[in-house]
């Protein structure tokens, strides 16, 4: 079983079983989870699917690639240590990630 | 293309959508059927949204003969075929519409122009790998460095527009031409005394690609292409002889260190950027001068709370997007709203009127500021070829509007001024947008 658990800006949390080789961004809208637009689809051009994730989940959500780094330059809500883009995390089997949305991303 | 596309629904006269549902009456009112295409006319940018709305009720997947393109009006439609650029390829993007004239061929062959595409009509995995270099130049930590001379050059050309002793000015020329155009040539390293020269390229790359024409009309369009494309050519000569610090030498020096992108790309890159680079961004800043200054009392809330700018700039591209309709090819064969096109049929989408698709956006039709889901317009695609530019094109245009805001508020357009556009498929440009500051 793979897992997302999505944590909203005000505390509320939204548990979703995901597949293994999607995104955590196309997860949630998929689930239809909130706090999470994705306005590009996912071509790292827009900065809207910003995350904060947990020590956990940085350990096995992969590098960041450069060009993620400063993308997130361009975020809504100012950027943090555990800040990602979500439609670069790619969900492996088994695992359980945990992600926290911004109040905003746009 | 397709062979047995000559047997689509629509030009046997099997239409894929119910004809049942609009009586015979309704064949009489012009615009009304499907034998008139429910009033569309492709290449007509005057006001295509009625015709856009009947197509969605009536036929929002058909084959159009006169222009070979299955065409898509509704919004799950036309977001569901981006998304899918496995079925749905771009290697269609820049394909001329219209046949080029061998007149038109004889010209761009002897010039020696082999240029098609930089990125958008390119497919995996050579534009992941293209787009992955591009993409570097328009980070948000790229672009914010250009913030301070994007104003400066906004400034400069209000300052001078406002100059005008009869108080009039055209917001087109005046304004929208030069800032982006200006941006984009100083970013390839290009001298901006060239915005002039790149316009004229640029307009003919549009009308070859997009346009309508008739063979003899397409021969200096060709000869503008040979020019374009021989420039293009020679930044990437200048850039590895001389370096320097543009995008360019930035992506020789790539090239240099070992990234894969050949001299042949990266000038396919330029022959892209300098034109999408800008042109829409053009129409994008006099669309937002032209349709807030036509909603008066939403350019008086903008006046009072400049922190709706960024909202308003959105709902400018989902009301009047400055493309409308943009292309893709079935690779195989596919299902696009439950009709079913055959593999290579051309594919016509239509953002102009899924971003008015009522199944969406509350009240279509209105144009307000303040609508809280404008940001989903189609305007800038959807998935991998989603514009690399888009957040640019909007930081340009809030810059443009703040400085238009504090240097003329009372700015309105010439009343009674015709504001025609340009024929095209896919380009929705105004040909001016005459302004004045009378008191």
């Amino acid at each position: 079983m793979t897992t997302v658990i999505y944590t909203a800006h005000d505390g509320t949390e939204t548990i979703v079983e995901g597949t293994p080789g999607v995104s955590i961004m196309e997860t949630a809208l998929r689930n239809g989870v909130p706090g999470i637009v994705g306005e590009c689809g996912g071509s790292m051009s827009c900065a809207t699917c910003h995350v904060f994730v947990s020590d956990e989940t940085a350990a096995i959500a992969g590098e960041m690639s450069e060009l993620e780094d400063e993308m997130l330059d361009g975020t809504a809500v100012e950027r943090e240590e555990r800040s990602r883009l979500s439609c670069q995390i790619k969900l492996i089997e088994g695992e359980t990630y945990r992600v926290t949305t911004p109040s905003e991303q746009v | 293309m397709a062979t047995d596309i000559t047997t689509a629904p629509a030009s046997t006269g099997r239409c894929p959508v119910d004809h049942g549902q609009f009586g015979a009456a309704s064949h009489d009112a012009s615009g009304d059927s499907a034998e008139d295409h429910y009033g569309y006319e492709p290449f007509d940018m005057t006001d295509p949204f009625p015709s856009y709305e009947r197509l969605r009720h009536h036929a929002p997947v058909y084959f159009d003969e006169r222009i070979g393109y299955w065409v898509v009006t509704r919004y799950d439609d036309v977001k569901g075929v981006f998304d899918d650029w496995e079925t749905f390829s771009s290697e269609n993007a820049q394909a001329p519409v219209r046949p080029r004239s061998e007149g038109a061929k004889k010209i761009m062959d002897e010039g020696g122009f082999t240029a098609y595409s930089g990125l958008s009509a390119r497919v995996p995995p050579e534009h992941t790998r293209i787009r992955a270099i591009a993409q570097r130049a328009f980070t948000p930590r790229r672009f914010k460095v250009l913030e301070p001379t994007i104003r400066e050059n906004t400034i400069a050309a209000l300052d001078a527009m406002l100059a005008s002793p009869d108080a009039t000015g055209d917001f087109l020329t005046d304004i929208a031409y030069d800032i982006p155009t200006i941006t984009i040539l100083t970013l390839l390293g290009v001298d901006p005394a060239m915005v002039p020269t790149y316009k004229r390229w640029s307009d003919s790359r549009a009308a070859m690609t997009w346009g309508d024409l008739t063979d003899e009309e397409q021969l200096p369009h060709a000869r503008n292409l040979v020019e374009y494309w021989q420039e293009c050519i020679q930044l990437v000569v200048r850039a590895h002889r001389d370096g320097g610090d543009s995008l360019v030498s930035d992506l020789v020096r790539a090239q240099e260190d070992g990234a894969e992108i050949s001299d042949h790309e990266i000038a396919s890159l330029c022959y892209s950027l300098l034109f999408a680079g800008h042109e829409t961004t053009t129409t994008l800043i006099a669309n937002s001068a032209r349709v807030l200054l036509s909603h008066r009392e939403q350019w008086e809330r903008l006046l009072e709370d400049q922190k709706l700018i960024p909202g308003a700039i959105d709902e400018v591209l989902r009301y009047s997007g400055s493309i409308l309709a943009w292309r893709r090819r079935a690779l195989k064969d596919a299902e696009i709203g439950g009709v079913a096109v055959p593999k290579g049929a051309d594919i016509l989408l239509v953002m102009g009127s899924a971003n008015r698709d009522e199944a969406v956006f509350e009240n279509p039709d209105e144009f307000d500021i303040t609508r809280p889901d404008a940001r989903s317009h189609l305007s800038f695609g959807y998935g991998i070829h989603y514009c690399l530019g888009n957040q640019l094109a909007k930081l340009q245009a809030k810059i443009v509007l703040e400085e238009t805001i504090a240097r003329a508020p009372q700015l309105r357009l010439v009343e009674g001024a015709e504001i025609s556009f340009g024929e095209n498929l896919s380009f929705r440009a105004p040909t001016s947008v005459p302004v004045t500051w009378k008191a």
